[in-house]
């Protein structure tokens, strides 16, 4: 936990309520008990713990958790959200503090969730399903380590478990789908 | 019984033997698996945590898609991220606004009461381990497995419906019922990782090394899981965790639906069991059940 001055901190009250209010989770009922926090498995990879992340949105401390890295090592594996005493779905907090952060286009260490989950959302507005070749493909090469796994990998295709071509289904209804969910956010 | 089966990507690709398995175990139980003509991926990993509306969307146009399908009221899902995501759009469709959005973007209306299931719940709840003891021809004969459910098969309780989420035991009977031993363990429902394998692979090989561990010291032979990420990484990536740790796991991991083909009487080769990447033929030599 870091001790700050109050003129060091940004407080955003607009933050605070969007994220309420998009998640609609209840972020004022924390009560700073950290049962979250204890059990969170991705814990050791995190500055900041997830109770901490919950106080930063219920105080509006906004580049405090846009830009810690908590929110990106993230599993969501819904340990949290499931032992919350006071109800809250943690993990709904972090997507929306995640989709926050993507939609304004914040600068952030993303640890590369930003592009992966980019990806992803192209390969099946367009194949409709998941091609995993592709999508590891060009992760790999766009994060600039292109033998990544490649061992693997072929041990993979040997065994018949990835894949050679998309398959591709009805690409025209699910582009028809995304245009018409980026209609509706407008 | 008739039920929608929703494969999802995985079982098409990197979970194949799953899917092989859980088609072979359902026809030899009476369970009648129709699949959804012509579904899509459920969202799986980026879609939460990049754009709610189509993370609500692409499952209910499946539940759209799949209640279209000769009437049915049931759908199951083997993989355990697409059963949550499943769940999660049924939760998230309550929500009047988020409906109207979802049905204009599905461009179908959404079927409501739908019921949504894990394929274990399918073979325990449904069908009961007093069905598949009945069927049993060659029993596992004392094999010790730790049973591991991962994350989403029981989390979080609000969407699942599951009561023992924290110490889930299904599985431990469906094995008992095939004639295997099962090991108390601490680690059935810790996260392995799941989707990092691509984006931070440490974060994988430290957690599924905690799983092996654990396993292993409980005195497991085998590991059994319901979720093609949790194979993937407890399968794919023992090799690279005893290269980073120096350790020496070698234990074989099956689906739960390969464990019941081959007490069903299958043999390892048309369930798929050799597609894994830790080898498990002389595994299987050794206790006769090759």
């Amino acid at each position: 936990m870091k001790i700050v001055g109050q003129k060091d901190v940004k407080l955003d009250k607009a933050f605070m309520e969007e994220v309420a209010k998009r998640s609609g989770e209840n972020v004022f009922l924390c009560y700073q008990c950290r049962k979250c926090a204890s059990g969170c498995p991705s814990r050791m990879f995190m500055d900041s713990t997830p109770t901490e992340l919950m106080r930063y949105v219920q105080l509006g401390m906004v580049d405090e958790a846009m830009k810690t890295n908590t929110i990106w090592y993230c599993l969501s594996c819904q340990t949290c959200s499931a032992r919350c005493p006071q109800d809250i779905d943690i993990a709904h907090v972090v997507d929306t503090i995640r989709i926050l952060v993507q939609e304004k286009g914040i600068k952030a260490d993303t640890k590369n969730m930003r592009l992966f989950n980019r990806l992803w959302m192209n390969i099946l507005k367009y194949a409709g399903r998941m091609y995993e070749l592709a999508l590891t493909g060009m992760l790999n090469v766009f994060t600039g380590r292109p033998f990544k796994d490649m061992s693997l990998g072929i041990k993979m295709m040997r065994k018949g478990k990835l894949k050679l071509l998309p398959s591709i289904r009805k690409p025209f209804a699910m582009m028809k789908m995304f245009s018409r969910a980026k209609r509706l956010k407008k | 019984m008739k039920i929608a089966y929703y494969p999802g990507c995985s079982l098409h690709s990197t979970g194949v033997e799953y899917d092989i398995s859980t088609k072979k175990v359902c026809a030899a139980l009476g369970i009648e698996l129709v699949e959804v003509e012509d579904w899509i991926c459920c969202g799986a990993s980026p879609a939460h945590q990049c754009d709610e509306l189509m993370s609500v969307a692409l499952p209910a146009k499946n539940l759209a898609l799949a209640a279209r399908t000769d009437n049915l009221k049931e759908i199951c899902a083997p993989c355990a991220s697409c059963y949550s995501r499943l769940k999660f759009a049924q939760e998230r469709m309550t929500d009047e606004n988020m409906r109207k959005n979802v049905e204009q973007i599905i461009g179908s209306e959404y079927p409501e009461g739908f019921k949504v299931l894990h394929m274990l719940d399918v073979i325990v709840e449904k069908t009961g381990t007093e069905a598949v003891k009945e069927k049993v021809v060659k029993s596992l004969n004392g094999l010790k497995v730790a049973c591991y459910y991962g994350c989403l098969m029981t989390r979080p309780p609000k969407v699942t419906g599951k009561q023992q989420f924290e110490n889930p035991t299904e599985m431990e009977s469906l094995m008992e019922a095939l004639g295997a031993e099962t090991v108390d363990w601490n680690m059935k429902t810790f996260c392995c990782g799941a989707s990092f394998a691509l984006t931070q692979t440490d974060v994988v090989l430290k957690l599924t090394r905690k799983i092996l561990a654990d396993a292993v010291s409980a005195g497991a032979q085998a590991i059994s899981v319901g979720c093609p990420l949790c194979h993937a990484n407890l399968d794919g990536r023992q090799e690279q965790i005893n290269k980073k740790f120096n350790t020496n796991f070698h234990i074989p991991i099956f689906y739960f639906t390969e464990l019941m083909g081959l007490a069903l009487g299958f043999e390892a080769k048309d369930l798929g069991i050799f597609k894994h990447l830790t080898e498990v033929e002389d595994f299987l030599k050794e206790r006769a059940l090759v």
